[in-house]
């Protein structure tokens, strides 16, 4: 039986994870379960790999139809929050979990306001009633340890400028620098599944590490869950590219004080110390706008809002000529204080 | 369309402004002319007819008082070949001009119109507010009136300039890119585009991250490093002096320094 499911021990309904509290509650008695001390009961079961090919909701008997990454669901038929245990063991059992915090009324209202302030999006956008779809999901992320030894070798100056008699002298102080620096990043976060847009989930950091909680299935429940589509061996790549500018700006600030530097020779030797395989939360919402489908997705725990909404060319044109106007007006200021005609 | 009331809102305030700002600046110039009776134009070279001479004193007296500076012209024959520098300085010696006070401000044209010369000299406060470029820069825009006799016109476009030289500050002049109206509005469009492109650009959201939020600080750092001097290079290169054509400015044998520029028309 790969499908588990929370019924709850007072009156059978089908329990949820409540954001607001962190428990497992029960909508219909108010029952509260605090779920770091609930045994989790994907511990207690033994999948064989690809035994399964159909689920069925434990409530209702309904197939369940999800898509291949798809860990937790909800039944379409009865609405019970079902977890498909065998994508969730092994390999593919995370480590840790963040819940969400916020709820799907107040990703709701978050993402209207956020609509609502939209600068340069149309006023009918701006209304945020086309909302198709809210969903919250669980995210596969890796989170990585990476320690990197880094050794850059150059030439640098130091420039300096003085006046004697009727010429100016520049001299030049040339060095050869060497640095080596150790450089860990802890808990670096790359988005695991196929299907989310790489460059939304990175500006959806930072991810409150504070709220990682040790990974037990009733924290998915009422919720989406996908399982990776990348191993974490598959991301090294994307997290050294990730790390790269990090990197460079920390080689530069331990050169700070030259006037140039040039790299003859740099080394990074980066080591995985550790991939942890962690869930996070995400609320995705699918806007409908003049016939146009816009994706936004929302950090579960911070509300903060990424995507790219419309653009209103009124109101762009409106902006750059408020600001240009502003700044000529800020121009004239200045050509009157220098003693210059105001007109 | 409440959307649109802020940059409207702006665009209003800037034209109030526009029109309040000019109105506050020029009341300031309906100040009391002083010293009505006072000399300022020595035409002994009789190059000016009695209406323009009346017009130019009048002009000459309007200006300064805001500037606190005497306008000065000073046309001779020069029967005696004397040198133009010092014939400006000798007159400014012996008529201790200066606005208000004996050898105060003053600013002097001087025309020899035996050698076909012209002298510009600034004394007091104009010798700074008027120095030898822009003087340079005044004779440059009079002299093709003089050298085909316009006298008048050339004599107000210089009481003109100096007056409005002297109201620029921090070594600016009217021909700089700042006073054109095509460059303020360049700019002001660079502005608004650039910030613009900023809220559009943000518009979908932006990181927040940086290798702080990642880093671990208690063991990231520099282990190792050197910075071996091995040698000094030194380029020269002249310093350009500016050049004034017209010959600078000086001091009288009165003991009053002045800025000047000299040229022929
Ligand atoms: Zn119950
Ligand atoms: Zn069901």
């Amino acid at each position: 039986m790969p499908v588990i499911d929370y019924k709850c021990p007072n009156c059978g309904s089908s329990m949820m994870f409540d954001s607001a509290t962190g428990a497992l509650s029960c909508p219909s008695c108010g029952r509260q379960d605090n779920i770091e001390q609930l045994p989790d009961p994907l511990k207690k079961q033994v999948f064989t790999e690809n035994e399964v090919q159909q689920y069925h909701c434990p409530s209702c008997g309904a197939d369940i139809v999800t898509e291949p990454e798809t860990s937790a669901t909800t039944c379409s038929f009865c609405g019970s929050a079902v977890v498909l245990g065998d994508r969730l063991v092994g390999d593919l059992a995370p480590d840790t979990v963040i819940p969400f915090a916020i709820s799907k009324a107040q990703a709701e209202e978050a993402f209207r306001k956020w609509c609502r302030n939209g600068l340069l999006t149309p006023a009918g956008f701006m209304s945020a009633d086309r909302i198709k779809s809210m969903t919250g999901i669980y995210v596969p992320f890796w989170l990585y340890e990476l320690h990197n030894l880094v050794e850059v070798y150059g030439k640098a100056t130091r420039v300096r400028s003085y006046t004697q008699g009727d010429y100016q002298y520049t001299e030049t102080q040339h060095y050869d620098v060497y640095r080596k620096l150790r450089l860990d990043y802890v808990n670096l976060p790359l988005d695991a599944s196929e299907k989310m847009n790489d460059e939304l989930m990175d500006k959806l950091e930072p991810f409150p590490y504070e709220q990682l909680k040790e990974f037990k299935t009733p924290y998915l429940a009422g919720y989406i869950a996908e399982k990776y589509s990348y191993d974490d061996e598959q991301l090294v790549p994307r997290a050294k590219e990730k790390t790269q500018p990090y990197i460079d700006s920390s080689v530069s600030q331990s050169l700070s004080g030259y006037s140039s530097v040039s790299y003859t020779d740099k080394q990074v030797d980066t080591t995985v110390r550790r991939a942890d395989y962690a869930l996070l939360p995400v609320w995705l919402v699918n806007y409908d706008f003049k016939q146009k489908n816009y994706m936004f997705a929302m950090n579960g725990q911070t509300g903060k809002v990424v995507g790219k909404p419309p653009l209103s060319k009124g109101k762009i044109t409106a902006w750059f000529a408020g600001i240009t106007a502003a700044a000529l007006l800020g121009m004239k200021f200045i050509s009157w204080a220098l003693g210059g005609d105001f007109l | 369309m409440r959307s649109y009331r802020i940059p409207l809102f702006m665009m209003a305030m800037v034209l109030l402004l526009g029109l309040a700002l000019p109105m506050v600046t020029h009341t300031a110039a309906a100040a009391t002319s002083a010293a009505e009776s006072k000399k300022l134009i020595y035409d002994q070279a009789n190059l000016l007819r009695p209406q323009e001479e009346e017009a130019l004193t009048r002009l000459a007296r309007q200006y300064a008082p805001e500037r606190q500076t005497d306008f000065i012209i000073y046309t001779t024959n020069n029967p005696e070949g004397r040198d133009v520098v010092k014939m400006t300085e000798d007159l400014y010696d012996r008529k201790a001009f200066g606005y208000n006070q004996p050898y105060g401000n003053a600013v002097i044209l001087t025309m020899d119109m035996y050698n076909r010369e012209i002298y510009l000299a600034g004394f007091g406060k104009a010798e700074q507010e008027l120095n030898d470029s822009r003087l340079d820069k005044i004779r440059n825009k009079i002299t093709p009136d003089l050298a085909v006799g316009n006298y008048g016109i050339a004599f107000e476009k210089y009481i003109q300039l100096s007056y409005d030289y002297m109201g620029y500050k921090f070594g600016t002049t009217p021909d700089n890119l700042l006073f054109q109206f095509w460059f303020q509005l360049l700019v002001a469009a660079a502005i608004g585009g650039i910030i613009v492109w900023i809220m559009a650009y943000r518009s979908g959201g932006v990181i927040t991250v940086s290798r702080a939020t990642y880093e671990d600080s208690s063991v990231s750092g520099v282990l190792d490093s050197y910075d071996n001097y091995t040698h000094t290079t030194v380029s020269k290169r002249k310093i350009e002096k500016s050049s004034s054509s017209g010959g600078g400015g000086g001091t009288s044998s009165g003991g009053h320094s002045h800025s000047g520029s000299r040229g022929s028309f």
